[in-house]
């Protein structure tokens, strides 16, 4: 009896100083309170290692639950992280106005209402119905050439969706959501099974070269080439070509098989081994990345519902370089509030100054990396590089082409660079 | 008779239950202590004691760092502005002719104007008290409205 009890107390003891020593190894809980919350948080106790994601969300001033969710007092990760938005990435679609969006932020007002850059916040309202969310080109195609509609026009996208703008002619007003089961055509059906992988909601296809996140940070978030286990926290504005090939340049689907066909090219030489051998590109295509010239509204849409990619993409070689009857369009920055000045100091590759002429594009988009010189040449800066590459307009030049033959097929006949 | 002076088994089990339950006591008071004795901690401080006010002469304009605001001296009184940026909340930095937000670029003026967003309104300006011992003290609890 007197033995159990001796027992007794040694396990007593034991158990104490098995909890003494698991609390004095615990981690000394690291406080944050951010400025834009006032609410203290314990996130950093666990991930005071991670880089700050961006200059413009540094963490002192949105710590981490505000874009990420999350208990902000627990210290037991399972705890913590019980109600993270969109678990890593709180940009997914599905939850990015609750991450990301707010009148000060990605979800505010349009810039078309006011016509300052201050205004110009209506980033989600656009995404969630631009092409590369709905995926409506690609269906209303699939369904069209396998007799399942009659014509191209889209009536269906990825979601449900209605147009947040009506102001184009091309523009549709909803968009139902594409439903397998209603369909008949077996090649339809294999479409829907094998091929909706490249918009924003979906999930990356197998493999380091498509390895993306989904919703914003698909672009905003430097992926290419990296291990789909490695930690990224990254939001950039300057996103490199290797970004948009993980969704535009990993292959084509074959339309026999319905599957995707990964193209294995090795990415170290661009111009001969990165893009498709039949071809033809100038040097600005392989040059530059692609955001040098495709702008916001061209990638993440203008609210409208289109129905196809081309009624959305309207940069041009002559946007940059005029025609022989016009030179390109440009406008002088009159204000420092300028959108073309907030996306200069948000991605600094280029010194632009109030009373600087900038190129525009026809629907008066500011290309904020060029500018127009004395010499009446034009320079231009790489948003991903900050490499400056100086070009000319063709008016004034040797160029012989007809002024009415502007797609990029006829500038090619003589500035496809031989491969 | 001579008596064993060697502990017997019996004697040794009730030392060492005893020891052992001590041990266990004491060590459950530590903790007990530790518990009883936790300090949550302290909320920021918002006051903040800027020293005599014969420091600031007019026209002068100082940074209090730690209160994360600037103090103006105008000659007819004291200012001071927040350097929380009204916009989202970065902390504005400074520069030659004013302040700037380090994230997204407004920029204000030496006396906290909105020069150019995407804030859209001044910089925020705190309560300063002068004491009776007129010294300063700056109050960064609420904005003056």
């Amino acid at each position: 009896m007197r033995a159990l009890g001796v027992l007794a107390s040694a396990l007593l003891l034991a158990a104490l100083l098995l909890a003494w020593f698991v609390e004095s190894r615990s981690l000394a809980p690291v406080p944050l309170t951010p400025t834009l919350t006032g609410e203290i948080e314990y996130c950093l106790t666990c991930h005071g290692d991670l880089p700050e994601i961006s200059p413009a969300h540094a963490v002192q001033t949105f710590g981490c639950v505000r874009c990420h969710g999350g208990e902000r007092l627990a210290l037991d990760a399972d705890l913590a992280h019980s109600s993270m938005r969109g678990g890593a990435n709180p940009s997914d679609l599905a939850v990015v106005e609750a991450s990301c969006g707010g009148s000060d932020c990605h979800s505010g007002p349009a810039l078309a209402t006011t016509g300052t850059a201050e205004l110009d916040r209506d980033h989600i309202q656009r995404v969630l119905t631009g092409i590369q969310a709905t995926y409506a080109g690609a269906i209303a195609q699939m369904r069209f050439t396998f007799g399942a509609q009659p014509d191209l026009k889209a009536r269906y996208g990825i979601q449900a969706v209605k147009a947040y703008r009506m102001d184009n002619e091309l523009a549709l007003p909803e968009l139902k959501a594409f439903d397998p089961g209603q369909e008949s055509s077996p090649a339809v059906l294999q479409f829907a099974e094998n091929c909706l992988n490249c918009h924003l909601w979906s999930e990356p296809l197998d493999g380091p070269d498509s390895y993306r996140f989904t919703g914003c940070s698909a672009c905003h978030t430097r992926t290419a080439g990296l291990d789909a286990e490695q930690q990224v926290h990254d939001l950039t504005l300057a996103m490199p070509y290797t970004q948009c090939n993980t969704c535009h340049n990993r292959g084509n689907y074959d339309l026999r098989s319905m599957e995707f066909v990964h193209r294995s090219d090795d990415p170290a030489d661009r111009m001969h081994d990165y893009y498709q051998p039949i071809a033809q590109f100038t040097r600005c295509e392989w040059t530059l990345d692609c955001i040098d010239c495709h702008t916001r509204q061209e990638a993440m849409g203008d609210g409208n519902l289109y129905s196809h990619k081309k009624e959305i993409q309207y940069v041009q070689c002559l946007t940059c370089h005029g025609t022989l009857d016009e030179l390109p369009l440009t406008a002088s920055i009159q204000r420092q509030d300028e959108l073309a000045m907030r996306l200069a100091f948000l991605n600094p590759v280029i010194d632009l100054q109030v009373g600087d002429s900038i190129l525009v594009t026809s629907q008066g988009e500011p290309l904020w990396n060029t500018r127009l010189l004395d010499d009446g040449s034009y320079e231009l800066f790489g948003k991903a590089t900050g490499e400056r590459f100086s070009f000319n307009p063709a008016m004034g030049s040797g160029c012989q082409q007809q002024v009415d033959e502007q797609e990029s097929r006829y500038c090619h006949e003589c500035h496809a660079v031989e491969r | 008779m001579k008596q064993s002076s060697k502990m017997n088994r019996r004697d040794f089990l009730s030392w060492l239950g005893k020891g052992l339950l001590g041990a266990s006591g004491l060590l459950g008071f530590l903790g007990l202590g530790r518990f009883l004795s936790y300090q949550p901690d302290p909320p920021p401080q918002t006051r903040f004691d800027l020293g005599p006010a014969s420091q600031y002469p007019p026209g002068s304009s100082t940074l209090v760092g730690e209160a994360q605001a600037v103090l103006l001296s105008t000659g007819s009184g004291y200012r001071a502005l927040s350097l929380v940026c009204p916009h989202l909340g970065c902390i504005l930095a400074s520069e030659n002719d004013g302040y700037a937000c380090p994230c997204h670029g407004s920029r204000f003026t030496l006396d906290g104007s909105l020069l150019n967003g995407p804030a859209d309104q001044p910089m925020r300006e705190l309560k300063v008290e002068l004491t009776p011992d007129r010294r300063l003290v700056l109050d960064t609890s609420e904005y003056r409205s």
